[in-house]
């Protein structure tokens, strides 16, 4: 008998990565514990590395991006969209600034959307783009 | 385990005298296993020619659905089983959000569609979700899992005795992403199709149909080596053959898949395109 070997990610995940990995929007994926699966190109250039270069992101990891203040300090007490969207599976949405791998500071808006299948909440996907200074 | 081929066209069937040879039924496939019990992929239009050559017998059928594309529940009302009162029948099928499977096929199986009510079937019918983790079915390991293709839908991996079968009918791993690289969870299906004895997989489109059908749920023939191969499949069937291609297109595109097949390492014997009335012996 042959070995089944480990399974598929969930189908809404796979066909997520394959959507965000055409997009020209910036976006990530999670799973339902919040490590980063995947990020796009696009998502690359904000930050600095593309996923090629990073691989899996821990949350804890990809914590250590943002949110931070203007001079790039940690702003812990602010939460994030996709927090909102694990913690409490609902859609969220949200400003904050982000750390890129330069060490400079950028603003991004973000949108995080629990994804749910047959088995239960599996991830998140997320989409932020680069905003204005009109941060809180 | 014993592999029949009752119906491996796709869409519709086809009637066509230039189309005999691989038959013109609808996707449906028997899989005898070792202990003597029968599953049945789909039912499919070809579902009405094994009905037929069941009736009489009473062992327990399962009918593990992929979905419920017209396709592949079309031949469920024609299915003699059905109608017999001694017979026992337990239908498997993907989940869904809302209806449970039995009201999902009984959209189909019920007025003004069809002159038979669901329940009125005289068999003992059970209308089952098909479990996300590996379940005993008769003697051998189901498993199963969502694939890429429009709507819910389920590929299966039959393990019985050292023989694997894999059941790919309606299936584009290849949708937004190269086959070729990446790692393997992330490419749809090939968990359950790795070195799969036999792995019956959509081949439906040519290489010149593809851009026109691409996002409609199946593959063009070269993909479907693509996966194959990657999966370290022994066999390749290709399946849910085109309404609109002859004995001669499929002949055609069995040589091209052939060559490609040898290319990536196959032997050429070990590729074939299903065609109705056949059996694999695993």
């Amino acid at each position: 008998m042959t070995d089944d070997g480990p399974p598929q990610q969930p189908l809404e995940l796979i066909l997520a990565r394959n959507l965000i990995s055409i997009v020209q929007v910036a976006a990530f994926l999670t799973d339902a514990q919040g490590d980063v699966l995947f990020y796009n190109e696009a998502a690359g250039e904000i930050l600095g590395r593309s996923f090629e270069e990073t691989g899996r992101l821990t949350r804890e990891q990809w914590n250590a991006i943002g949110p931070v203040d203007a001079q790039g300090n940690p702003r812990v007490e602010q939460p994030l969209p996709l927090t909102t969207a694990l913690q409490e599976n609902r859609p969220a949405h949200g400003r904050f600034r982000i750390r890129s791998d330069g060490g400079g500071v950028v603003s991004v808006e973000t949108s995080a959307v629990p994804l749910v299948g047959p088995d239960g909440f599996s991830g998140a996907i997320v989409v932020f783009w680069p905003a204005g200074e009109s941060v809180e | 385990m014993k592999v029949s081929f009752w119906g491996v066209r796709g869409s519709i069937p086809v009637a066509d005298r230039g189309m005999a040879r691989y038959g013109g039924e609808t996707a449906c496939v028997a899989v005898d296993l070792e202990e003597g019990a029968r599953v049945v992929l789909d039912a499919g239009s070809g579902i009405r020619g094994l009905g037929a050559a069941l009736v009489g017998q009473h062992r327990p059928i399962h009918i593990l659905l992929s979905h419920l594309h017209l396709d592949h529940i079309n031949g469920l009302l024609f299915f003699a089983p059905f109608f017999d009162p001694g017979a026992e029948v337990t239908v498997w099928g993907p989940p869904a959000t809302g209806a449970p499977l039995r009201r999902r096929l009984a959209r189909y199986l019920s007025a003004p569609l069809s002159p038979v009510e669901i329940r009125d079937l005289p068999a003992r019918v059970r209308f089952r979700i098909a479990p996300s983790e590996p379940f005993d079915l008769e003697g051998a390991k189901v498993r199963c899992a969502l694939v890429s293709h429009r709507g819910p839908t389920l590929g299966y991996r039959i393990t019985d005795g050292d023989n694997v079968l894999c059941y790919l009918p309606d299936h584009e791993p290849a949708l937004g992403q190269p086959l070729d690289r990446g790692p393997d969870e992330w490419v749809s299906g090939l968990h359950l199709a790795r070195e799969a004895d036999l792995l019956i997989h959509d081949g439906q489109y040519t290489e010149r149909e593809y851009p026109l059908t691409r996002g409609w749920g199946h593959s063009r023939a070269g993909d479907a080596v693509d996966f194959a191969a990657r999966a370290r499949a022994k066999r390749l069937a290709l399946f849910h053959h085109d309404p609109t291609h002859d004995d001669g297109a499929l002949d055609l595109m069995r040589v091209e898949a052939t060559d490609r097949w040898i290319a990536a390492g196959g032997e050429g014997s070990g590729l074939s395109l299903a065609a109705e009335g056949t059996s694999v012996a695993l």
